[in-house]
């Protein structure tokens, strides 16, 4: 037997530092200067909640563990999430207590944000303020007396420059001090909820404070004779001014908003950033997505050649290398959406959008904060799931989490594109973009009409009930940090490959296993008097007719019958519970294309398709009505598994994921019938 | 009484008490409205709802139905 390990926590325990701070404060620049690119970003457990954890950069030689959790105005929390935030600042799961908090204040809020300070320290932490954003305070014509603050607050206090790095030589400084100077660990105090006459107190404390330390910056005498505040308040008092300069915004910013939330202006400027949001995840997207497919095509047939026509060559090829071109075919999407939601984020417009669209969110139960999700939701469900985590009222959460996966997705493209080229005629290539535009608004109107009819008659769907809220601060515009934008895109990015990236390709392997046996070396009769080409196209068509796929194609054919499909698209809608993309692919597999037509597969595919006949009525099997039937299929139908796995962890449950595949899919179904026989009965063919 | 989501744009006005019984109110306080600062109705977009009002130096977007919770005095101007 092995001797029980004792974990030495006392004597061995890394130091953990703590970042807090405002939402805006430059918390998370700061984390990313300390950290670097070594960090790890890991759920508290049981909860969505995250953090991020990293060992100081090794160039600072400070051997102390750093971590970043979302952003915090009061210790005493508004919702659950908060709750957990706060409650591991005093004992973390897996770091203990927090050594040394290092809160980041914006030096043009003191009188705001210093409450969180206040709490700390009356919670008996270790606390070291960090000023951001000391260029907007001087911009105000003000300075910080650090010296003052600090004796005033009984902390240290060092001003920090995110983005030149500036000072935070002098805050490893500080943190190397204070860590020579532990002696035991102080017991911590949890606050009490403070009365509103206590934060009022509070408040007022803070106000003081601000007046003792700030500073007017006299150019003329550069350093010399500072004009305290209060001795400024009075000269002011006298010409009978109103508000000091230091507690107005910042005038460029107000000018700006005088436009951008103008009645009539703000909402131009904010369709305009939409469309050129949506322009270019699309556009700019589509030739990097092409070279993506076609690396792994080429790396696909290469590992053919090289492992031989055998079933682990195939299982490598069309299995492994396939699935994981699926899931790194959307990540130029993914980043350059991520890099314009970080443009607009860090530049302050973000806020702004969330502003003007929280009143017609706020009707069907959503809520300002929703607007980015659903926005990301048109590249893909699974970052757009995940950042629904800034809605703090869980209701709102889950109906937006809900909803998401109407949000006509990227890999929904490629299947409109095949089956709006069906309908189109050659002559006329403009009715294919107009049905695309039309199928977009199509799906944003009818996911606002169901996100409004689950919120208003059923409290079955979302049971969550809370408080809801919309109050955001709209910070100083600034010119956005591009290393740290493209950073944090990286980030994100990242998240998505390794949440959705598994999924995807587990589910691809099953469906190659599922789309090549048990007939896997189909025995083709006459094959001496094919070529290889042809014989190829057999084999694969056999293969797949007689797959277990198309065992379960022909056992849910009653299904497909009432909306005019066959077994054949029944596969092929099996198949696309893996991705929606897949259909494409595996309707070329079943309709017998193969890409030695060197033409164009399109153009081989849809005439493929416009011979194909139903097996049971014989009759044509793509016409008008069953085309658009599927395109009303797709709009609805929840068939992504990678977001019944992230909707699942992201609500905690099985409840909301289920909940939309059977509505959803229920939807589609219903939907679809109603259109194929609907126009049918009306003489569309 | 007078609230803040009765402000004209434009308006300033001195918080004179925050409504306890708001279910927002402590947050609405922990961001910075507490008695006695200055508030203004500095933008009121398309929709008139949420509203920005200025305070403590920084602009803050807040729903109308929770700015009802910030009772405001007249200031001269």
């Amino acid at each position: 037997m092995t001797p029980p390990v004792i974990e030495n926590t006392v004597l061995e325990k890394i130091p953990l530092i703590t970042l807090l701070g405002h939402p805006n404060s430059g918390k998370t620049t700061l984390f990313n200067l300390l950290s670097g690119k070594k960090y790890k970003t890991v759920n508290y457990p049981g909860s969505t909640v995250e953090y991020s954890i990293s060992h100081i950069l090794g160039k600072y030689s400070v051997n102390a563990k750093i971590l970043d959790s979302p952003g915090i105005i009061s210790l005493i929390p508004c919702s659950p999430d908060e709750k957990l935030s706060v409650d591991y600042i005093f004992s973390h799961p897996k770091f203990g207590v927090t050594d040394i908090a290092v809160v980041t204040i914006d030096a043009s809020q003191l009188s705001r944000q210093l409450l969180l300070v206040k709490q700390l320290v009356n919670s008996k932490f270790r606390v070291i303020v960090a000023l951001t954003k000391n260029d907007l305070l001087n911009k105000k014509g003000y300075d910080i007396n650090t010296k003052k603050l600090s004796e005033i607050l009984g902390c240290d206090v060092v001003k920090i420059d995110g983005r030149s790095g500036e000072g935070v030589d002098e805050l490893l400084m500080v943190i190397k001090k204070d860590m020579n100077e532990f002696d035991e660990a102080i017991e911590k105090e949890l606050p009490l909820d403070s009365t509103h006459e206590e934060l009022i107190l509070s408040f007022r404390e803070i106000g003081d404070i601000e007046e003792q330390v700030l500073e007017k910056i006299d150019y003329h005498e550069n350093g010399k004779n500072l004009l305290n505040i209060s001795e400024a308040n009075k000269q002011l008092k006298v010409l009978g001014s109103g508000l000091l300069s230091h507690r107005k915004p910042d005038s460029f910013t107000l000018k700006l908003d005088r436009f951008f939330l103008h009645k009539f202006w703000g909402v131009i400027v904010f369709l305009l950033i939409m469309s050129i949001t949506f322009t270019a995840i699309f556009w700019l997207a589509a030739p990097l997505m092409d070279l993506i497919d076609l690396f792994f095509g080429t790396l696909s047939s290469g590992a053919f050649e090289l492992l031989g026509d055998n079933w682990f060559g195939d299982l490598i090829a069309n299995g492994i290398i396939a699935g994981i071109g699926s899931v790194l075919i959307f990540l130029p999407q993914i980043l350059i959406l991520f890099l314009i939601l970080g443009l607009l984020e860090d530049s302050g417009y973000l806020a702004r959008g969330a502003m003007l669209i929280d009143k017609p969110l706020s009707k069907i139960g959503l809520n300002g904060r929703s607007f980015v999700p659903m926005l990301s939701g048109f590249a893909c469900s699974i970052p757009a799931i995940m950042a629904t985590r800034t809605i703090q009222s869980k209701r709102e959460r889950f109906l937006t989490i809900f909803i998401i996966p109407l949000m006509s997705c990227s890999a929904r493209l490629p299947v409109y594109a095949l089956l709006l080229a069906y309908l189109t005629p050659g002559d006329k290539p403009w009715i294919g973009g107009i049905g695309l535009a039309l199928i977009y608004v199509f799906s944003i109107i009818s996911s606002l009409i169901i996100a409004g009819i689950v919120s208003k008659f059923s409290k079955r769907i979302v049971k969550e009930t809370d408080n809801s809220s919309f109050i955001i601060e709209l910070p100083a515009y600034r010119t956005p940090d591009l290393r740290e934008v493209v950073m944090r895109m990286f980030k994100s990015s990242g998240a998505y490959v390794r949440k959705a990236g598994p999924i995807i390709i587990y589910l691809s392997l099953i469906l190659w296993f599922l789309t090549s046996f048990p007939n896997y070396n189909p025995e083709i009769s006459g094959s001496d008097t094919m070529d290889e080409a042809q014989l190829e196209q057999t084999i694969s068509y056999e293969k797949v007719t007689h797959s277990y796929a198309s065992y379960i194609g022909k056992f849910i054919e009653p299904v497909m019958q009432p909306i005019g499909m066959d077994w054949r698209v029944g596969v092929s809608l099996v198949a696309t519970f893996a991705a929606r993309e897949v259909f494409v692919s595996s309707m070329a597999l079943i309709f017998r294309i193969t890409e030695d037509d060197e033409d164009n597969i399109q153009t081989s595919m849809l005439g493929a398709m416009s011979d194909a006949r139903n097996e049971v009525t014989g009759k044509k099997l793509f016409t008008t009505s069953t085309i658009i039937g599927l395109i009303v299929f797709f709009v609805f139908a929840m068939q992504c598994l990678s977001t019944v796995a992230i909707a699942k962890k992201e609500t905690g449950g099985w409840r909301i994921p289920i909940l939309q595949v059977v509505i959803f899919t229920g939807i589609a179904y219903v939907l679809a019938f109603v259109t194929v026989n609907g126009l049918q009965l009306l003489g569309v063919q | 009484m007078r609230t803040a989501s009765q402000l004209k744009p434009g308006e300033k006005a001195i918080i004179e008490d925050i409504d306890n019984e708001h279910p927002s109110s402590r947050r609405i306080m922990e961001v910075g409205f507490t008695p006695g600062e200055e508030i203004e109705l500095a933008f009121e977009p398309v929709f008139k709802d949420p509203i920005a009002l200025t305070i403590r130096g920084t602009v803050i977007a807040i729903r109308k139905s929770e700015a009802e919770c910030i009772i405001i005095g007249h200031i001269k101007d």
